[in-house]
Parts: C-alpha cells; structure tokens; sequence
C-alpha cells in the first residue's frame, strides 16, 4: 500500500521532470510562424489523438524483447528484459505517457507563448538580449501561470495512471510498478475486496486533492498575479 | 476562508462519488427478480465461443421437458464478479458455470449450494460416466458439488522436435535428463525454454508440476484445506530448490518476464526455433496450429512433465484446468428438471458438439467419437492421459479462491526473477487464506 503510493509518486514526478522540459522547447518553438514549424507541429500533434489503449498495445509489441527493437538494438537495451527489472517497468511507463501527452501540453505552451506580447520581445532585442536570453527572461516569466496549469494537469494524470500499467506491465515485476490506481484495481476486481478497494480510492482522492493544493499555494498561482504588470 | 471551505467540499464530494463507483459497480444489477414460482430453470455460464453447444443442449431439454431451461451468458471478463454478485440473492441462477475447487469452495461454506449425493443415488451415471480425475476437483469436504460440462485442459511439456535434434537431445523423461537438456541446448545458443512470464499464470505452471512430482498431490492438498505449515516443509523446500537449480542453469533465458504467451511472444519462441520447449496448457496446440500450422504438422513435440527422482508424485499426475463444472444451488425450485438436464452432460449429443468445437469432453463415451476431432492423434494422447491420471491437479490459482490469486502470481514471479528467495515464496503461500 505505502510502495504503491510511493510509486505514484515516483512516476508522477518523473513524468513532470520528463515532460514539462521537452513540452516548454515545443510549444516555444512550435509558437514561431515558419511553415514548417506548423507541418512538424501538426504530425506532433498525432499521438494524443490515438486510444491511450491502442498505443500502450503498440509499444508492447515494439519493446517485445524477441521479435521487437531490443532484439536489434542490443547495444542499447541488453537482453530486452525491459519489463522484467523495476527500472526498465518504469521507464517504459514514463516514457509511453510522455509519448502520448507531450503534445497536448505542448500545445498548451504553444498557445501561450503566442500570447506573449511581442513588445517585450522588441524592446528586449534593442537591449541587446539573444535568443537564449529572450527565452529565459521573456518568454518562461510569461509562462508562469502556464507551466502551473500544465503541472497540475500532469500531476492529476499521472497520480491516477492506470490503462498503461494495466497493458504494458500489469504492476509486475512483482509489485515494482503497481501504482495507487492499479492497486485498487487489483484489490476490487481480481480479490473481489470492493471495501478495500473504495478506501484505497478515497485515499487517492485526497492525496490528489492535498498535493494540488500544496502546488497551488507553494507556485503562488492562487493570488493570481498577472505576467502583464507594466506592460 | 470561503474558497477554503469550496475546495474542501469539491474533495469531499469527488471523494465519495468515487467510492460510489466502486460499491455501485459491486452491487449492479440487482433489481429485477427471476424466478419466484415460474416454470423456468436459470442456466448461468461463461459466455464465449461454446455458448453454441450449451445453447443446444438446452434445445434439447426443452424440447421434451415441461420446466424449461434459460441459458444466460455474461461474457468472459465480466463472469466472475457478475456471479459474485447475484449468487446470494434473488437473481440467483439454478444452475451456474465454475471452475470447481476453490471457484465454489466459498459458496459451499455459506451454504449456498446443493450437494449432488442425491442426484447421483437416483442415477448413478452421474458420476460413472465421468473420468474420477476430472470428477473429484468438483469434491468440496467430501461432497460431490459439480458435474464436468466442457473440455479438460492439461499442461504439456511441448518441444519443437527440429531444434532438439539439432542440439542431440531427446525429450526428457527425468529431472536431470531436463538440465542435463537444457545444458546442451544452451551451449548452442538456443533458449532452453521459452516462458511467457509477463503474464505470470505460465510461471505458476512450474511450480503445479515441480511439487507435484517432488512431494505428491497431498502437499498442495493440506495447504489448499488450511494447513499452512507444509509449505515450509523439507519438500517444499526442495521443490523450490529445483526450480531454483533450472532457474539458474539460465533455462529460461534473461527476459522471460518481459515475453507473455497471451500477445502469441512465447509460442512464437517455440515455433520458430528460438527456443526448444514450452510447458503451456494443451490450447498451445490450436494456438500454434492457427498461427504456424507447418510448424505443428512436422516438429511440434509433447509430452508429460519429467519425473524427480526420489520424489512422491506419480509420473503420471497431471496440472492443470480439469474441466468447468455446473454446480447447483441449494434452493432451485424444480430439483429434478436440473437433475434431468445434468444427464445431457454425458450424452453423446454433447461429447460431438464439445469435439467439434474443438474441446475435449470428459465422459466415459468420449473415445468413440474421437475420430471426428479436429486432432484425432493429439485428442486420444490427450484423453488417455487424463484417463490415466491417478490425479488431476487444478491450477493453483483456481484451487484457491479468486482473491488469492494476485499474491501467488507476484510470489512466483518473484522467486523467478531472484527479487525474493524460498523464504518469502513461503510466507507469500502461508498467508493466503484457506480455500
């Protein structure tokens, strides 16, 4: 029970630590103009529209370790035993989820930083300022309430993952990526314990609501201050 | 403070619809009540591909019988907590689908279900024409409590007969003929084994088959009734040992927990030479014969599990799924139309529709119709085996109840893996709860 928490947890962050970086250069980048950039943007854009379901079944049979990439690639993956170490388990998990909704918060980030008053950027370049200095004193400020809005929609997810454990590691090796989520799952519908089961659900529920509301205040997002100050 | 006091009822609320969503989903469906004086007898079972023949036989009764029988399917998934659910209620059937032991084990101690001791004074077919290894899973404290209704399934030993010959070996008949196999076929680069240990349940099948030939049925046997301290047991012990020994021999390779024989990864293995056997129920044989049909008509092997020398289980003890069971609640309003209706389950009628779908029946008029299977050769081997049997092990996951499965899969998978050694396998075993 306390492992399952701590495995949540665990793969929330991770998916934050993993996402958030990799969505922010997107969006900000997808934000330009350029036609390219729309083309790229859009193919992006493919995963989140595919079942979460239909993708966690496609990168088990990609990751199969006989018949799939590892066999090929045993530089990189060994013996292919991806789903039969702790650490392998949860990489893929991280991995499939940051596959699938990397672009919705890019998306998210590309919207914002089209909102980013272009002023800011003019008078920023006749101070001399580069790109790399635009980005860090422009653009990621500007994004504030943003970067919180998509932590917390990663945050919420990630505490209740449960269709890619469900397909691609069914909690196991042993019990090393059994989440809180799973966990319920196991306890109501193969142990048949409905009472332990809503518990655990309700417990869920408030570590959910508790780790919002620590994020919430600790970002500062509820006093909501406006990024346009002085503009 | 107000925002305070919405966020709070938001949780508040969340929280509890869903904890509604579970107890609601535990309860759905009472409601409407069957039965109650109508001429009708409930016929619950597993809703898959043989519906078809249960759907005939039920013609069949009703065609002469004045109470006449319903069949309701829920489908696969779904069967267990769905039965769970209406069993004690009024939406109870007459007749139901199970796996036997530890599937109904909990129903007979609450009383639910009706011995069938009666049923078989008044015909004594009831249980003669029924192979006794089948027979007995559905032996609860002594009681006869279901009557075999489809096909038995036992686990084989399969090999691919072309890489075994290759490497110089035959099918091992002992222990050591089967390291001694697995040497040989690991110095020349092949799998010894393929498992399909995502899955889990094929891994439990090692252990069935291991402390079945090292200490006999009656080990399992006590551990099943409640008698938690033979599993730290000298020979539970030395099972452990040897599956410990073969593990490390690297007989199932590296990545076995990241392979499962449900995405077809395993037999895939087997059939395309990667790797020399596989111990699977006897469904591998239709499963390889859909996907490699050339595969099975030359170097598809089987056979029995290999003895251990010095161990107390017979070399002919077979594990497995035995067969489905109907059981019979306790309070059915019309007793003997069931009675009736269980006869058709050794009639020839039956034995065809079963064959020709593919199942193997377990009735005593079953050899005379083998000819007309799908897999004549295999069916016979299959059916003289089982015929044979001085016991028939019921997997271990369907001899306890459904709620002990979950804890035997990750103690399985863990002992493989080396996360955890003999001695959580036994604490893992010593707390489940008595069938």
């Amino acid at each position: 029970m306390v492992k399952s928490l701590w495995l949540s947890l665990l793969l929330t962050v991770l998916g934050v630590v993993v996402q958030t970086p990799i969505s922010v250069l997107l969006g900000v980048w997808a934000a330009g103009r350029q036609r390219n950039r729309a083309v790229l943007s859009a193919i992006y854009f493919v995963p989140l529209l595919l079942s979460i379901t239909a993708v966690s079944v496609l990168w088990r049979a990609v990751l199969d370790p006989n018949f799939g990439v590892p066999s090929q690639a045993k530089w990189l993956f060994g013996d292919g035993n991806l789903f039969g170490t702790q650490a392998g388990a949860l990489g893929v998990l991280v991995f499939v989820s940051t596959w699938q909704f990397t672009p919705l918060h890019t998306l998210i980030y590309q919207g914002a930083a089209r909102a980013v008053p272009g002023v800011l950027y003019e008078a920023a370049r006749i101070d001399g300022a580069g790109t790399v200095r635009q980005f860090f004193h422009i653009t990621l400020p500007q994004l504030r309430n943003t970067v919180v809005t998509s932590m917390i929609l990663m945050v919420v997810g990630g505490l209740t993952t449960f269709d890619t454990v469900l397909i691609l590691t069914q909690g196991g090796p042993g019990t090393d990526s059994t989440n809180t989520a799973y966990y319920m799952y196991q306890k109501a519908f193969k142990s048949f314990d409905f009472g332990s089961a809503s518990a655990i659900a309700l417990l869920l529920v408030l570590v959910a609501t508790l780790v919002s509301l620590v994020m919430v205040r600790l970002t500062g997002y509820d006093r909501m201050r406006s990024t346009m100050e002085g503009v | 403070m107000k925002r305070h006091v919405r966020l709070l009822r938001t949780a508040v609320v969340g929280g509890a619809s869903l904890a509604m969503t579970l107890s609601l989903a535990a309860c759905g469906g009472s409601g409407d009540s069957a039965g109650g004086g109508s001429d009708e007898i409930h016929v619950l079972v597993y809703g898959d591909a043989t519906n078809k023949v249960e759907k005939q036989l039920v013609d069949t009764f009703n065609k002469t019988s004045k109470v006449k029988a319903v069949l309701d399917t829920i489908p696969g998934a779904d069967y267990q907590s769905k039965l769970q659910t209406i069993i004690s209620g009024k939406q109870a059937p007459d007749v139901f689908f199970n796996w036997g032991g530890g599937s109904i084990k909990p129903f007979v101690d609450a009383g639910l279900l009706m011995p069938l001791d009666d049923f078989i004074a008044k015909d004594p077919g009831l249980r003669s024409n029924f192979l006794p290894s089948v027979f007995d899973t559905a032996v609860v404290g002594g009681k006869p409590y279901g009557i075999p209704m489809r096909g038995t399934q036992p686990v084989l030993l399969f090999s691919n007969k072309k890489v075994l010959a290759d490497a110089g070996v035959t099918a091992p008949r002992t222990w050591d003929e089967l390291l001694a196999a697995v040497r040989a076929l690991k110095a020349k680069g092949v799998t010894p084994i393929a498992l399909g240990g995502g899955d889990k349940w094929p891994t439990q099948m090692w252990f069935q088959y291991v402390y079945d030939r090292v200490a006999g049925p009656e080990l399992f046997q006590k551990a099943v009734n409640g008698d938690k301290s033979v599993w730290a047991s000298a020979d539970s012990k030395k099972a452990l040992g040897l599956l410990k020994e073969l593990i490390d021999a690297g007989a199932f390779g590296t990545n076995y927990d990241s392979v499962k024989f449900t995405d077809g990864g395993s037999p895939a293995l087997l059939a395309t030479g990667k790797a020399a056997f596989e111990l699977m129920g006897s469904w591998e044989y239709s499963t390889l014969q859909d996907a490699y049909p050339d595969f099975v008509k030359s170097d598809l092997g089987y056979g029995t599990f290999p003895t251990v020398a010095g161990g107390k289980g017979a070399p002919g003890n077979l594990a497995g799924n035995t067969n489905n069971y109907y059981s019979v609640l306790k309070n059915t309003e019309h007793p003997e139309a069931v009675a009736e209706f269980l006869k058709l389950m050794y009639s020839d009628a039956f034995v065809k529709g079963q064959l020709s779908i593919g199942n193997l029946p377990t009735t005593a008029n079953t050899p005379k119709f083998l000819d007309g299977s799908a897999s004549p050769a295999y069916s016979a081997y299959q059916y003289d085996l089982v015929k044979k049997a001085p016991h028939f092990q019921l997997s271990w996951d369907q001899a306890y109840p459904p709620a002990a499965s979950t804890t035997i899969y990750q103690a399985v998978q863990q002992f493989f893996n080396g996360q955890t050694g003999p001695d959580a396998f036994i604490a893992a075993m010593q707390s489940l709860p008595a069938a």
